[in-house]
């Protein structure tokens, strides 16, 4: 087999990668703070990528919208927090996975009555024409898209550790109860992280739309990916989810060149049970010791 | 009795209700929607196992509904097979995947718990679509319904067929979820560390009541099969996942009622989405029902404000979109979002719950009356009279990456005796119960129970080597009755095998549980609260039924693990008194507690702890004049005396 292929594809399979890892990202980051995920964050990534689409379409230019796109994003997760995971948190019931999946159907119908069933292409001024580097082929499109993670990803890490409300992050996901003692409101923070939860998946929404184009269904596998490499890597990782994603992504995209694309995403979801079995709080996860 | 009338005879009459509509009417398009209902009711049933008892968002069951629907259309096509092993092969392949899932899936909980079976499914819809040359693809699979023993199934016979599965599976899922096994299912859901405590292996339970919904969810996909005639891997995707937890949570969790009326929605929803009428008036109902039950429950202050107003604000949406919406059949998931989350937020308890209530209120039918209590000398018998050491632990060390909370514990427990275990917070008692009891795997040391060595690091096989414990912070199964939670942790009753639990001859064994577990709750004083649920019950309450629950154990040692935390003086004396009986019956005792007027009291050896090591051992008194002791507790002791008594062996 010709190792430039191998090589193209591998690269290719870990760009993609590095979406997986940023939706991902977007969960850590609610999960450290509640303890929850939102099972509907596929929707949000595809919702805010419509958005954005009909920024676009209104003739906002390309870095006028991705702000634009970014806010909705952010909303969103206000929403998703306020109407799916403030009450069950409250009850301390896990209510909220049930109540996430709930409002993610509703935003998946809704994006198919407002915007229409089919895929549209988005829009980009970033050129899809490829650089050769060291044989394998790279387009500046599949590059913003690792640009976009890392910035996004830096600049959220650079908030929690230089910033007041950064620390006050941080003092909710290390104990919650001990951070509202001293003062910090752990409900505000929730909604927080929802709202960076959100802004994050828009922002996969608008870094992969060029590549997948845009259609209700576009995040329905890519959500699945997502929740394996967060699984894998573990909830609390940290930026063990890029490397995880990156593997994943290479992984299948040789998959689909060796057992056909219907086996895409196999490898992930296989990978995801198995390390459930072996390693239930991820590769890079803490283990947790139970306390009675 | 009543009450077993009552509720029998309410099953027996919609039974037989839907079992004479074929005869009346004679409509191909509604016996096709009641064959539905039957096998919806299976599936439904199905997935109430976990979702409702094991309390865990299950999205694999359309999985096993699918992978059922394939097992028993290819028994037909490509082995050629009848009706009954095609049926027999579905239910095997939903029992055994159920079981191969749940193995790695039920060590998790929450949220990884429901994203392991949302990739399981994934994963066999991506089988059943590339598999082609079995499954033929997305192309589907077209099969024909053989005759059962000579007998052509007609619509009408192939309906009864189905109504008659529902009924043994009704029937057959009623006498489980009555009998220890059901028990131990919602125990589990409350307290899987109390459950494993009990003796009762959670994950054993777990991935029984998994494996079980999952093989009635293949079963239903087998009858799905004969039913359709045709699969495609289409039809069992995330969608109609949806639309069963529907099902579910809209009927009313852990409840067979709840999981019939909730097939009936499912089964009716599509007509409800095509006909305009219906679904103006459905909406509207729902709307003013959300309204008058929000308004209640605010005035009546009985729910938050977003849980009365949530529910009215989805309902509203539904029933004025209905108006502005060309067509509804294209809202269809936005239908079923709206629904759900009010149900949700606004009727956890689903229909059946609510009418249960409801009706409850209204027929006033007591309960079966309990059976006179046992004699106590059959539940916990006497021990004979004590010689030589029950428990030795020998260099005990338990260490957390570079904390020695046990750090080479030497200690023996002799039988009959209350031995103390005291010490300042963070001395390390704690760990030592919980190394003891199975918790914690030592990281160092040996512990022997009567010379033979204790299983380590399993909670479930140190119960079942006679050890009890009880929990400081209390660890009830809070949903469960008193008398229930001392019957989970019943020992040496619990005899029938499963398969005769399925078939009702539970009954006799589950009378003698109950006089057993009343007898012990006569032991705590609280056998007039045995139907009480336990989060209901006082403070002081719960931690005597903690010490019942234990002893349900029939144990040789008995760990109290702070039983007079938090009490008021006068449950401090009860409690005192009821260590005392309990004692009187021959059993051993550690007792680890702050009060040192409990522990003078009741302890004929105290062992001191402090940084993971005995600093003192003896008798109360002895030990309480102890310099070391002194000091640990009040920090460095001052004066010429303190210092002169330091080099005193501990």
């Amino acid at each position: 087999m010709n190792p430039s292929i191998i090589g193209q594809m591998a690269v290719s399979g870990a760009l993609m990668g590095l979406v997986y890892a940023l939706i991902a990202y977007g969960f850590q980051l609610t999960y450290a703070t509640s303890k929850s995920i939102n099972f509907g964050q596929g929707e949000l990534v595809m919702v805010s990528a419509f958005f954005s689409l009909t920024l676009t379409n209104l003739g906002l230019p390309y870095w006028a919208m991705v702000p634009g796109g970014l806010l909705f994003g952010a909303l969103l997760g206000l929403v998703v927090e306020r109407t799916g995971v403030r009450l069950a948190l409250e009850q301390k019931s896990e209510g909220w996975i049930l109540l996430s999946i709930i409002l993610g159907l509703f935003f998946f119908s809704a994006a198919e009555n407002i915007w229409g069933r089919d895929d549209r292409p988005f829009p980009t001024p970033i050129s899809a024409d490829p650089i050769h580097v060291f044989g394998v082929d790279v387009t500046r499109l599949e590059l913003s898209v690792a640009v976009g993670v890392f910035a996004i990803m830096g600049l959220i890490e650079l908030f929690k550790r230089r910033t007041l409300l950064g620390k006050a992050f941080e003092a909710v996901s290390a104990d919650r109860d001990a951070a509202e003692l001293m003062g910090i409101s752990a409900t505000r923070t929730v909604m927080l992280s929802y709202a960076l939860s959100g802004t994050v998946a828009a922002l996969a929404g608008i870094l992969v739309s060029p590549i997948t184009t845009v259609g209700p269904t576009m995040a329905s596998a890519l959500i699945l990916k997502a929740f394996s490499v967060a699984v894998v890597a573990g909830l609390d990782s940290g930026f063990g989810v890029v490397l995880i994603g990156m593997a994943l992504g290479v992984l299948e995209s040789l998959a689909s060149f060796y057992l056909g694309s219907g086996w895409r995403e196999a490898p992930s979801l296989t990978l995801l049970i198995l390390a459930l079995a072996v390693r239930p709080t991820g590769v890079f996860g803490k283990a947790v010791i139970r306390k009675v | 009795m009543k009450r077993i009338l009552f509720l029998r005879g309410a099953e027996l009459l919609v039974f037989a209700f839907l079992a004479t509509i074929p005869l009346m009417v004679v409509n191909p398009y509604a016996l096709g929607l009641l064959t539905l209902l039957a096998i919806y009711g299976i599936l439904l049933i199905g997935l109430d196992v976990t979702v409702g008892y094991l309390g865990q968002v299950n999205l694999a069951h359309v999985a096993f509904l699918g992978l059922g629907a394939y097992t028993a259309g290819l028994v037909v096509t490509k082995l050629g097979l009848g009706l009954v092993p095609a049926l027999a092969a579905a239910t095997a392949v939903g029992l055994l995947l159920g079981a191969l899932l749940a193995l790695p899936a039920l060590r998790l909980e929450g949220p990884q718990f429901a994203l392991a079976t949302l990739s399981f499914a994934a994963l066999s819809t991506t089988a059943l679509n590339e598999l082609e040359s079995l499954t033929g693809g997305a192309q589907g699979l077209s099969l024909s319904r053989p005759a059962l023993f000579g007998t052509t199934l007609t619509p009408p016979i192939f309906f009864w067929l189905c109504l008659v599965l529902l009924a043994l599976v009704w029937m057959v899922m009623r006498n489980l979820l009555a009998s220890q096994w059901g028990r131990a299912f919602e125990a589990l859901r409350d307290s899987p560390i109390a459950t494993d405590a009990m003796g009762v292996g959670t994950y054993y339970h777990k991935v029984a009541a998994f494996s079980l919904g999952s093989g009635l969810g293949g079963l239903a996909g087998g009858l799905y099969a004969f039913n359709f005639q045709y699969l495609q891997p289409q039809s069992f995707v995330y969608e109609l996942m949806i639309i069963l937890l529907l099902g579910v949570v809209l009927g009313g969790r852990k409840s067979l009622w709840g999981a019939f009326v909730g097939a009936t929605v499912v089964v009716l929803l599509p007509n409800l989405l095509s006909n305009r009428t219906l679904f103006h008036l459905f909406s509207g109902a729902g709307f003013a029902v959300a309204l008058a039950a929000g308004l209640r429950g605010l005035v009546k202050k009985t729910t938050r404000p977003f849980q009365a107003f949530a529910p009215v604000v989805a309902m509203g949406l539904l029933a004025i979109g209905g108006f502005f919406v060309e067509n509804t059949e294209d809202w269809r998931k936005g239908i079923f979002a709206l629904m759900l989350f009010s149900v949700v937020v606004g009727l956890p308890e689903g229909l059946m719950g609510f009418l249960a209530i409801f009706l409850a209120k209204l027929f006033r039918v007591p309960p079966s009356p309990l059976p006179e209590p046992s004699n106590l000398e059959e539940v916990l018998p006497q021990h004979a009279q004590g010689d030589g050491p029950l428990l030795v632990l020998e260099d005990l060390k338990r260490h957390f990456g570079g904390v020695k909370a046990v750090d080479g514990l030497s200690l023996q427990v002799l039988a009959g005796t209350i031995h103390g275990l005291i010490g300042p917070n963070g001395s390390g008692k704690s760990t030592v119960v919980n190394v003891i009891s199975g918790l914690y795997t030592p990281t160092a040391g040996r512990i022997s129970l009567r010379g033979a060595t204790l299983p380590q690091g399993s909670l479930t096989r140190v119960a079942r080597a006679g050890v009890a414990r009880t929990f400081q912070n209390l660890q009830l199964f809070s949903e469960l009755t008193a008398l229930e939670n001392v019957m989970v942790a019943l020992k040496g009753v619990y005899r029938m095998p499963l398969p005769l639990v399925l078939l009702g001859f539970a009954r006799t064994e589950e009378r003698r549980a109950q006089a057993d577990a009343l007898a012990l709750l006569d032991l705590i004083g609280l056998k007039d609260q045995a139907r009480t649920r336990a989060k209901d019950l006082t403070y002081g309450a719960q931690r005597f039924l903690e010490i019942a629950r234990a002893l349900a154990r029939k144990p040789d040692l008995l760990i109290l693990d702070e039983p007079a935390a938090g009490l008021a003086h006068p449950d401090v004396v009860q409690q005192i008194e009821i260590i005392k009986r309990v004692h009187a019956r021959g059993v051993t005792i550690i007792l680890i507690e702050h009060h040192m007027d409990v522990v003078s009291e009741l302890c004929d050896q105290v062992t001191v702890l402090d940084g993971g090591r005995i600093i003192a051992e003896g008798a109360p008194d002895e030990v309480k004049r102890h310099p070391k002791v002194i000091e640990a507790y009040l920090g460095q002791a001052s004066g010429p005396e303190a210092s002169a008594a330091e080099p005193q062996p501990a």
